[in-house]
């Protein structure tokens, strides 16, 4: 079944079928800009909680780390019930840009939780190294973001790997239409309740093989992070 | 100088606090004390990186140079220069400096190299020389033979000697044998 889901991968790819292009780059640009813009406040609160001394900062901690686990189907329900709750007035069910919300929800804590759980210690020995030598809090600043810059990027990378996979949130909220919220992840469930195996496999084929390269193209510029 | 009065740091199940002293210019105060007596808590006290009752009354700028230091990654030399640069000072008119004090430390020929692939030791030797290339009024040393070999000990115990007679140096040290080489007054914690 494996192998040939790997022949129908490969068809699916070369038969140029817009649909299944459109659903990979659906994918790709909603997992991509909810990681991006979730990428710019969880860094920054990451750095904040990391480095911060203020009384709850355990309790603030705790609460990071249990939304890094919330499912994403959960995510994806909260999204819904404000989508016909308070944002009713912006029509945002079975919208793309509902999608976008409850990936860049889904991920805010990841990437913020990661930086603190990977690189809390240090930044604290950064900034203290900084402030011992003299350092003003701009260049302070400077200098914890460009001493931080692998563990940012590994966030955002457990980030998007978390967004491009999940299916929950994007079934829900998105509605699984097609030509207009339909992505990779809700294809792929909707084929395997449909008893098409094959095709199932070959477009997680096509996701993991995507994955693969996005690493493999950004592997030249952080030798830190892959070796 | 530094002078400390009824000066006490206290945590959250511990309170330490200090005998008055005064910490000469111009010469090395070895701190002693057992094991978690508050030796570094002293030091980070007097860099300014906790908060302290009491007064700690300094003459000038105090740097403290940590027993488990953090490189930049960056070159070196970079790192290094680093606290030069954040004052806008010429890193050119320290370029004599820094040669000499990296080849009393034998560190020149890693200048260019990036600090975070060195060994422990040379590292500890780069974050050390990027604590006294500018020449700060007060130095703060803990435990600064952690990591380093005989030789580099004996490196260590020139350079000390040759900045006591421009500064105000504290330090906390286990080596016996290193503090009495640089050593010209003993302060002692708790008990």
């Amino acid at each position: 079944m494996i192998w040939e889901g790997l022949k129908t991968a490969f068809e699916l790819l070369v038969s140029f079928d817009w649909e299944i292009y459109q659903i990979i780059l659906l994918s790709l640009a909603i997992s991509l800009s909810a990681t991006l813009a979730a990428g710019v406040p969880g860094v920054l609160f990451g750095i904040l909680v990391s480095i911060g001394r203020f009384k709850g900062k355990r309790l603030v901690k705790l609460l990071l780390f249990t939304f890094m686990g919330v499912p994403p189907v959960v995510m994806g329900l909260v999204v819904l019930l404000l989508a016909v709750g308070p944002l009713r007035p912006f029509n945002l069910v079975f919208t793309r840009t509902a999608m976008f919300l409850a990936q860049f929800l889904l991920v805010l804590p990841i990437i913020a939780g990661s930086i603190v759980i990977s690189s809390e210690r240090t930044q604290v020995r950064i900034l203290e190294t900084a402030t011992t030598l003299g350092a003003r809090r701009r260049q302070k600043v400077t200098l914890l973001i460009k001493e931080t810059k692998p563990f940012i990027f590994m966030s955002l990378i457990l980030g998007f790997s978390r967004a491009i996979a999940e299916v929950g949130a994007v079934m829900l909220v998105g509605g699984n239409i097609k030509g207009e919220t339909r992505v990779m992840t809700t294809f792929i469930a909707m084929n395997t309740s449909m008893g098409q195996f094959g095709t199932s496999i070959a477009m997680g084929g096509i996701l993991l093989l995507l994955a693969f390269l996005i690493h493999l193209s950004l592997s030249p510029f952080r030798r830190d992070f892959y070796g | 100088m530094v002078r400390l009065k009824n000066v006490a740091v206290t945590y959250p199940a511990l309170r330490i606090t200090y005998a008055d002293t005064e910490f000469p210019k111009n010469a090395v105060t070895i701190v002693t004390g057992r094991n978690g007596a508050g030796k570094t808590t002293l030091l980070k006290a007097v860099g300014g990186l906790i908060g302290h009752e009491g007064e700690i009354a300094k003459e000038g700028f105090a740097t403290l140079h940590f027993q488990d230091p953090v490189v930049f990654d960056r070159s070196v030399y970079q790192n290094i220069v680093y606290p030069l640069e954040i004052r806008g000072r010429d890193v050119r008119a320290y370029d004599e400096r820094i040669h000499e004090y990296a080849r009393l430390m034998s560190l020149e020929e890693k200048l260019h190299e990036n600090a975070k692939e060195l060994s422990a030791g040379q590292k500890m030797k780069t974050s050390l020389l990027r604590s006294v290339v500018f020449e700060p009024d007060i130095l703060l040393l803990d435990e600064p033979t952690t990591y380093l070999d005989i030789e580099s000990i004996e490196e260590l115990k020139t350079l000390v000697n040759t900045l006591k007679n421009k500064m105000t140096i504290i330090l906390v040290c286990h080596d016996r044998a290193f503090n009495e080489a640089v050593g010209d007054g003993v302060y002692h914690v708790g008990g």
